[in-house]
This record gives structure tokens, sequence and C-alpha cells, in this order.
């Protein structure tokens, strides 16, 4: 078709391999393929790592410039594992990389075989990866199952040519009466799920904005197309995939066109493509939902999960925040006790903060009725209702908090995830706007632009934090890798802990009731194969005051509670309740351990 | 104890020493007057071993008054340390002895007959066996047991012959399907005045429940510690609890006349309800001088209350509500102790009352959580308004939930503003007398509630 554009013209890629560089003559997209690439050493096959793993949040634009453009990079990303492996992380979360018009934070993919190029390239991604292997780490990314941008090649073609071989990769329709039932998420931005589109003189169906055309799933070769896109990153080594907006694969007349049975089936066919040939490898849910909807994720409980080997656990953020403001802990009591059991290859994510983010503000039931609803709507209508904030800020800056709510989120059921910044209690800068305000760079040293990038300081994507309390200057992991009372010195301290407490990831979880509302107390339990317990029991005061409680701890009847970061022994669990006093915001890990006859501990 | 004494022994042995132990046990009602006499009625042997296990039921003389109590009786060959505090002579009191009384539970799981003494779980029950009781020590005029995690054992101690209204209210409230009880799942029942009586009911033990009055002044000490905020304004507000709380009341009354009706009272009896309220007046004037101040302003409340409603309905009522009557759980709230007021005669605690008399002494009781951190500190203007805003705020709260849902003769207890008043101003009138007699430093609270009501004019 001489005079027409080129269906990979909009991706700004010329110069490195991407989709569309050249067609068939078939009519077929040429696509990058793994074997282009050099692929990255693994890390040794551990079926259930992910379920004990302590995640780590890092945007690749925030964290680390190494080509001194102002924008973080893979490379840079690369130059700062030896920290992360420092604080003890086994899991990096890296939201998308892949090239992008940045229409919708790179959740609008335009290749899914090509890496932004201001990131650097897919050989700089194996760099990482294999770096990241090399130290224990592994690396998931988010993927969108979705849909792509209305910029990637297969739409270009879709649009021009419908009897082509990319015609039917887009849910077409000659009017925009179809799927009435399914409501529009993105209400403030878009008035119909139908788009008109003068190319082809259709409507094409998008579940999101009009500039992400949803995939059509009925097609079998989009469904073998997405496979391949797997295979491809799971070839050059990467650990898993979030797969980002689940519910929404499918569509069917007279349905609201979410969670469908068939969109079931093919995460199930995806999981089978992980297990036959990436065994260890995981994907993880976002479907924000509540706890009892999203356990259809993990798939058949019956053979231990055949969808998503995880999923987050969206409702306990808030509510952690919701108790703490209340001092009771029934906020956090109840959306555990409505938290289903998960199939046993299974496990929770579990975050206080990420990259983008449900308002904190609902401390009043009224509101907390409200979430019910809102939980009840799509995974990304948070944005639009969205206040983000960093976790230091959010508390005040007050340490004891942070360190109640770090403890909290390394020891409540599911594997925890840190958002970068929040353990130097990082803050953020709520002029650049609710999106970019938590995006800033990473503090890591008192320099110029924070040691995040040698550039000149008009040139970096977004202000380092400069303010008196948070600036770079007093809160960068420099400073706080000197102290040994700083935060991250007592976080990298927590997490060593929690790793020597398999409980923590594996155990069962049981809320221990006592009569003083504000006290979370709850019991972490695993059984070895040796026929040894490890047994933990967590006791958090939500409270600004000092508190006394009485455990029940009548089944541990002459065993005695050990403090964990100080190894302290504490008198021996007698015929009556246990009391503690904890002070305000204060909280106690121990190991219950069996005495013997002189009370030691054994 | 080398030679463990025969039942009978025991039990004629015992009551010797009950005169002199009775008045020391929390749960004894008759603290007022010595006793003169205790007389054995019936013992049962439940478990014939080491240890022993006796039920024991008793006839406590204190001058004018005989009343009934139940007791558990053990005896054993070696008394553990921990049990030495419960040692009466011979024998000691074995609701503490986790051995002696597992038994109990076995033997309603197995719906037993032991003499005249019928265990038996509600229709349909099944129950789990083999677990050890540990008693609950914040019990004030029973005893209970918590057998595992998963049951709690109420024995009655002050007997009342006939079926106890706890039990009757539960069962009644769990037959309309009502979500805010603990269900029945078994009864303990002996023979006493020739009737049969409820000496005991077992109930789910909900081990994470934290009752009203933690709640509530938990959220009273984060409004009090923050000097500038309102407290609709404070982490902590507690409104929005008050208001499932109100709702969970209002649909327990609903629950209860559904189940088991209500009457209509016309003028005659409602001037018989508010002359019972200025005898209690009369009473306590005579004991507490500072309520005479109060004296017209109550008289008037009263009396206008005669007038203020042609009729009243009456029904089956929880009789003793304040927050230390409800628990919150993760699932909601819940009701506990259907008995009544333990001070009140028998036939006081069986007989129908007015709704609103419980959403009286919920009300009062949220006037004591606002006030109770204020007691015996130096006087603070501005600690004593937050108070009252608190109180105000979540008395509100609990009446807008409890109209959602209550019967349809009480409706919102705000439109019933005079009787509820007097309802309101009686308990405090009763709040007077109990301070006066037990803790001096709180009679504060009752006055001034009543100051305030009585100036107000109409219910606020």
């Amino acid at each position: 078709m001489p005079g027409e554009p080129r269906p990979d013209a909009a991706l700004g890629l010329d110069g490195v391999p991407h989709t569309g560089e050249g067609i068939s003559p078939d009519g077929h997209l040429i696509e990058p393929q793994a074997e282009d690439f050099r692929s990255a050493s693994l890390v040794p096959r551990d079926p259930n790592w992910f379920k004990n793993a302590v995640f780590y949040e890092a945007l690749v634009r925030a964290f680390s410039d190494a080509d001194g453009d102002g924008t973080g990079d893979l490379r840079g990303l690369a130059s700062r594992l030896d920290y992360l492996e420092w604080l003890g992380i086994d899991c990096l979360w890296l939201p998308p990389f892949y090239a992008s018009p940045l229409r919708d934070g790179g959740y609008d993919i335009s290749d899914f075989r090509a890496v932004l190029p201001e990131f650097g390239s897919v050989e700089d991604f194996v760099y990482l990866l294999d770096e990241a292997h090399r130290r224990g780490i592994r690396v998931v990314t988010d993927l969108v199952l979705n849909h792509t941008s209305d910029a990637h090649p297969w739409f270009q073609q879709s649009r021009r040519d419908p009897d082509g071989p990319y015609g039917d990769f887009y849910v077409w329709s000659d009017d925009d009466q179809r799927y009435a039932d399914a409501r529009i998420i993105f209400v403030d931005t878009e008035t119909s799920n139908w788009t008109y589109d003068p190319v082809r003189g259709q409507f094409y169906w998008h579940r999101f904005f009009s500039h992400q055309p949803d995939l059509n799933y009925e097609n079998p070769e989009v469904q073998e197309a997405m496979l391949e896109v797997l295979r491809f990153w799971l070839d050059l080594g990467i650990d898993g995939f979030r797969l980002d907006a689940v519910p929404y694969l499918f569509e069917e007349e007279g349905t609201n066109c979410e969670n469908l049975p068939r969109t079931h089936e093919f995460l199930k066919r995806c999981r089978k493509v992980v297990d036959d040939e990436y065994p260890g490898r995981v994907l993880l849910a976002e479907a924000n939902q509540w706890p009892a909807d999203v356990v259809a994720y993990f798939g058949d409980d019956a053979i231990g999960g055949d969808e998503c080997h995880m999923a987050f656990h969206f409702p306990l953020m808030p509510r952690i925040f919701m108790a703490v403001r209340r001092e009771s802990r029934f906020p956090i009591s109840e959306i555990l006790s409505q938290t289903p059991e998960i199939p046993s290859g299974c496990q929770w994510g579990i975050f206080l903060r990420n990259h983008d983010e449900l308002t904190l503000e609902m401390v009043t039931d009224d509101e907390r009725d409200y979430m019910y609803t809102e939980y009840a709507k799509d995974p990304r209508m948070k944005a639009n209702i969205g206040i983000r904030r960093r976790l230091a800020p959010l508390l005040e800056n007050d340490r004891n908090q942070q360190e109640l709510f770090t403890a909290m989120l390394l020891s409540l059921p599911g594997s925890p995830v840190l958002y970068y910044g929040d353990e130097i209690g990082m803050g953020d800068n709520i002029w650049l706007g609710d999106r970019d305000a938590v995006r800033t760079p990473m503090q890591w040293t008192p320099d110029r632009n924070a040691g995040f990038s040698q550039c000149d300081p008009n040139r970096i994507y977004l202000p380092a934090i400069s303010d008196p309390v948070y600036g770079y200057q007093a809160i960068n992991v420099e400073a706080q890798l000197n102290n040994s009372s700083s935060l991250l010195s007592w976080t990298r301290r927590m997490i060593e802990v929690r790793k020597q407490h398999p409980a923590f990831g594996l155990g069962s979880f049981t809320e221990l009731g006592s009569s003083n509302p504000s006290v979370l107390a709850f019991l972490r339990r695993l059984a070895s194969d040796e026929g040894t317990e490890d047994i933990v029991v967590c006791v958090n005061n939500l409270s600004r005051f000092p508190q006394p409680v009485e455990l029940d701890l009548s089944e541990h009847q002459g065993c005695a509670p050990v403090e964990l970061t100080g190894g302290v022994q504490f008198p021996t669990v007698g015929e009556l309740p246990y009391l503690l006093t904890l002070p305000g915001h204060g909280f106690y890990w121990f190991q219950i351990v069996r005495t013997v006859d002189d009370g030691e501990a054994r | 104890m080398s030679e463990v004494p025969e039942p009978s022994e025991l039990v004629s042995g015992l009551v010797a020493g009950l005169p002199g132990w009775l008045p020391n046990q929390r749960w004894f009602a008759g603290k007022d007057r010595p006793v003169l006499a205790v007389r054995p009625l019936r013992s049962t042997v439940l478990h014939d071993g080491d240890p022993l296990l006796v039920h024991v039921m008793v006839e406590v003389e204190q001058q004018d008054r005989r009343e009934p109590y139940q007791l558990l009786v053990g005896d054993r060959h070696e008394l553990p340390d921990h049990l030495r505090s419960s040692w009466i002579g011979p024998g000691y009191e074995a609701s503490a002895d986790s051995d002696a009384t597992a038994p109990l539970l076995d033997l309603i799981a197995g719906n037993s007959r032991v003499d005249t003494l019928v265990f038996e779980t509600e229709p349909g029950v099944q129950l789990e066996t083999g677990l050890r009781a540990r008693p609950i020590t914040s019990e004030q005029s029973n005893t209970s047991l918590v057998f595992g995690h998963q049951y709690i054992l109420k024995l009655f101690r002050r007997l009342t012959p006939g079926p106890n209204p706890d039990l009757v209210r539960h069962r009644a409230l769990h037959a309309v399907g009502c979500e805010h009880i603990a269900e029945p799942l078994g009864s303990i029942t002996g023979e006493l005045a020739g009737q049969p009586t409820t000496l005991g009911m077992l109930q789910p033990f909900v081990a994470d429940a934290v009752d009203g009055w933690a709640m509530a002044t938990t959220s009273v000490r984060d409004l009090m510690a923050e000097a500038d905020l309102h407290a609709d304004e404070v982490g902590g507000d507690f409104a929005a609890e008050a208001h499932r709380l109100g709702h969970a009341v209002g649909a327990v009354h609903s629950d209860l006349d559904r189940a088991l009706g209500h009457e209509q009272l016309g003028p005659e009896r409602l001037a018989g309800v508010v002359a019972a309220m200025q005898r209690r007046l009369d009473a306590v004037l005579t004991s507490v001088p500072e309520l005479g101040a109060y004296e017209a302003e109550l008289r008037a409340a009263f009396d206008k209350a005669v007038d203020a409603e042609e009729s009243i309905t009456v029904q089956h009522v929880h009789g003793d509500l304040h927050l230390g009557q409800v628990l919150r759980t993760v699932s909601g709230w819940l009701l506990i102790d259907f008995e009544g007021e333990p001070a009140a005669p028998a036939e006081d605690r069986v007989a129908l009352h007015s709704p609103l008399r419980d959403v009286a002494g919920m009300l009062r009781s949220f006037d004591y959580a606002a006030h109770q951190l204020l007691v015996g500190q130096p006087e603070d203007h501005q600690l004593a308004r937050r108070a009252m805003e608190w109180s105000r705020r979540n008395r509100d709260a609990f009446c807008d939930g409890y109209a959602e849902v209550a019967t349809r003769s009480v409706g919102d207890p705000r439109g019933h503003a005079t009787l509820l008043r007097a309802f309101e101003l009686d308990k405090a009138v009763y709040e007077v007398a109990y301070e006066h007699a037990n803790r001096p430093e709180w009679l504060t609270v009752p006055l001034s509630s009543i100051a305030r009501i009585t100036t107000e004019g109409d219910h606020q």
C-alpha cells in the first residue's frame, strides 16, 4: 500500500529491534524474537520463592540515572542492586518499561517486545536481570493483557486492513450498541466503551481510555500472540508478571463483561505455559476487588491453584491506616476475617504504599461503606479517586508509627511489597500533582540531584524533594547507611528477622483476641517437615497511648516468648492470661519457645 | 486432705463453712446484711473421682430473705496452689478448677440426666467435647466458664424458680434469626421449689470480642488528647459505631417483639410505671442528700411523663442495657445477658417493659463513657465541653441507628422525648444511689447529668 504510513511509524523505535520493522509476504508483522538477544542466567529454582519473598517496587524512571539524561534507566537501576541486596530484597517489581506513548503511565504499550528508549534497550534489561539474578534477586514486571496502545502496529494494521492477519485482533463493530451492560470505567474521560475509527469506518471496543483498544480474545491468534509475548520475556529470564486489569479480557452480550468464565480459561492457559515451560516463574493478578472475589483468580483450590500465583490484597492497606487513626483493631480484624483461605500454591501480596493508590481519608464508617461500593468497581478507578502520598508524610513523619506500620506489613499474612524510598522515610511533593507527587527521584546522597543523576538539575524528569524536613540533604541513603539507628538500618534489621522465621511467609494466621480494642495481636505458625514448629506472636499497639493487653496463650503454657529483635526471654506462659504492656504505637514480635525445667528457653 | 469425705459428709460440712465464705464472693447478691444460715437444698455428684465434682444448691437465709444459690464444689487428694483461694472447707469452689469442670460440657453434649439435673443441647446442635475450661474473671453476678476457645457456659448464681429470662429471650431471638446475639447452644436445668429452673446456658464464645465500654472509652481518650479538634473531627470518632450499635439494639427489640409479642398499656398502667420512679426517688432521697437540690425538677419530669403518651407499648426487652452489655465482634455488635437488672426483684426481671427503658440505659452509658476520664480530675471546662460534645454526638448517632429498624410503636426514640427523659432520669437516680454507696467520687457524673437533663427541657 504505497503512500500509507508504515505500521511502526508511531513507535519512535528506529534503530532498535521492534515490532513491524518488516512485513512477511502473508502480511504478518516481523517481531523481535528472544533468540535475537542474550538471555539472563536464572536464580536457582524454588517453586515457593514468592511465598516468603520481600518485594520492592522501583520505578525505572525514578531510581537511578546512568546516562545522565535526567531520567532513570535500566542500567542505573542495575547499578543499585548492591543496595537492594544489602537491604534484603528478594524480588524487584518494575512497573511497565515497554515502548509506549506514555499517555497512561506506560500501561499503554505500543510494542510488547521493545523497551522505552529513554530507559534503555532489551539488552539493558537482560543485563539488569543477569545482575539481579547473580545477587539472588528476582525481577517481575507488569504486563497488560487486555489492550494495547492505539500506536501498536497491530492496531495500525487492524484499522487499515480489516481482511489482513490483524483484522480481528481488536473488537470492531458497525455500531456502538453492543455490550451495553458493561460500565464505563473512566467516567471522567470517556462517554462510551466504543470509539469510531475513521480509518476503518467502524467502532472499536475499549474498557479503558479510547487510545487503548481492547484486544479481541475471541480470536485464537490473539491468544497465541499474547502467549508469545509471555514467552519472549520468560525466555529472556524474567521471573514473572503482574497481570494488569485481568477481569476484562472477554466480552459477552448480556453480562457486565467482567470476570467471565472464558477470561479464567485464558488465565489457566497462561498458567499452563508457565508451569510447563518456565516452572518457578509467577503470575500476579491485579484485580482490585474484595478478597472473596479475588480468590477466583487463584483458580482451582483442589489442585493448589491453576491461575495466578499471587494477587494483591487491596482493601487491607487503607484499613491499616484507618485502624491506627481509630486506635481500634477492628478495621484490620474485619477485613482479615472476611479474607477466605487461598489455594495452597498461592500467596497474597500486601503493601502500604505503591505508585498509585486509594484514598486514605477513609476514616469514618460512612466512607468505609462507600469503599465497599468502590471496591466493586474497577481496578483502575482508583486513579480517579486517589490521593497519593508517601508513608512518612501520611504519618506526619512519626518514627514510631513508621516502624509500627512497617512491622505490620512485614508480619501480616502475605508477601510484603515495599515502595522505593519508604525505607528511608522519603517525602512527597504534592505541588507536582498527585500523579507525580510520589514518583520523585530516589534520594541516594546529599549531592546534586540527590545522587540520582549527574545531569543539569534543570534537566531532571522531576525535581528531587528539597524541603527542610524530607529534602535529600536530610533524608538520603548514604546518611542512613552510616547510622545504625536510622529508619533504613531498622528496616533492614526487621527484614532480616523476618527471614529467620518462615512462619511470617508460610505460616497460618490466627488473630489472638483480647479485651483491648487498641491492640492487634496474632499468631503465625508453621510446622516443619521435621516435626518442629515455628510459632511467632506479633502484638501491635495501634494507639498513641501506652496499653496493657492480656493474651490468651494458654495453648502455650510452659513456653516462653522470646523477643525477636533482641533475643530477650520474657516470663513463661502460665495458667493465667499473659499480660504485656506496650508503649504508644509499640509492637513486639516474639517466638514461642519451649522451656526446659529450669525455665531456660530451649 | 488425705481422706476425701463422702459427698454427703462433704456437703454437710460445707454448709457450715458457707456463711463465712459467701459474703466474700463477687457474685453474692446479699452483701448488705449478715448471712444467718445456709441450708442444703439438693446436691448431685456430677463426677465421682479425683477431682470430685458436686453440684450443690443451697438456700441462704438473711434476716427476712431466703434465696437459693448454686455452687460447684470439688474435692481432691491434693489441692493445687492456684486453687487454695477457692477453699471453703471442706471442699473448694470448683469453677476455677479446669480438671473438675471439664465434664460439664460433655454432659451437655451427651444430653445427659444426672439425678434431677437435665443437661441438654438446643435442637440440632452438635458440640465438640473434651475441651478444658477456664473461668472468666470479669463476670459480676454470675460465673462463666470458657471451654477451649469455642464455648462459654454461664452458671447463674442466685437462682429464681422457673426458666431464666436470659435463656428464654435468647431462644426466642434465635428462633426468629436475630443476628445480634450469640446463639444458645445448650442448657442445664434443675428442680427448684418444684419447678424446672434454668441453672446454666451454653453459647459460642466470641474470643475476639471487645465490650462497648472499652470501644467507647478508647474513642473518648482520643478526643481528650486533641485540644483543638471537635468530636466529629478526630480519627477516633465513634459515631459510626454508635450508629451501628443503635441499629443492633433496634433490631433486637424488633426481633423480641416479633418473637414474643407486646402489650399496650393504658394511662393507668403508665401511671404505675411513673409511680415506681417516684418511689425510687423517695428511697434515694433519704440516703443521698445531694439529690435534694433536684427533687422538684425530678418529680415534675416524672409527672409530665404520665400525660405525655396516651399509652405505652411494653414487650420483652434486655432490661439492663449499657455499653458493658454489648460486644463488638468482627461481624458487628452483639447484645449479651438478657436477664434484667441483677438487683431487681425476680418479677421485674421477667416483666414486660417499654423498649425506651433500654434506650435510656444506653444513652446514660454514653454519658458515663464521655465523662469517665474527668472523674477525680481537677475541673477543666474545655474537657467537660468535649465530653458533652462526644456524648451528644454518639447519643444522636445511636438514636439514628435505632430508628432505622425500630418497632413501629417506638420509631425514633427522640420522638418520645418526655417519656425517654423520665426513663433516663430514673436510671440516673438509680446511679446516684449506686455511686453514693460504692464510688462516691463518681457521684458527680449522674448528678450533673440530672442537673443538665432537668434544665435542658426537652430531650436533646
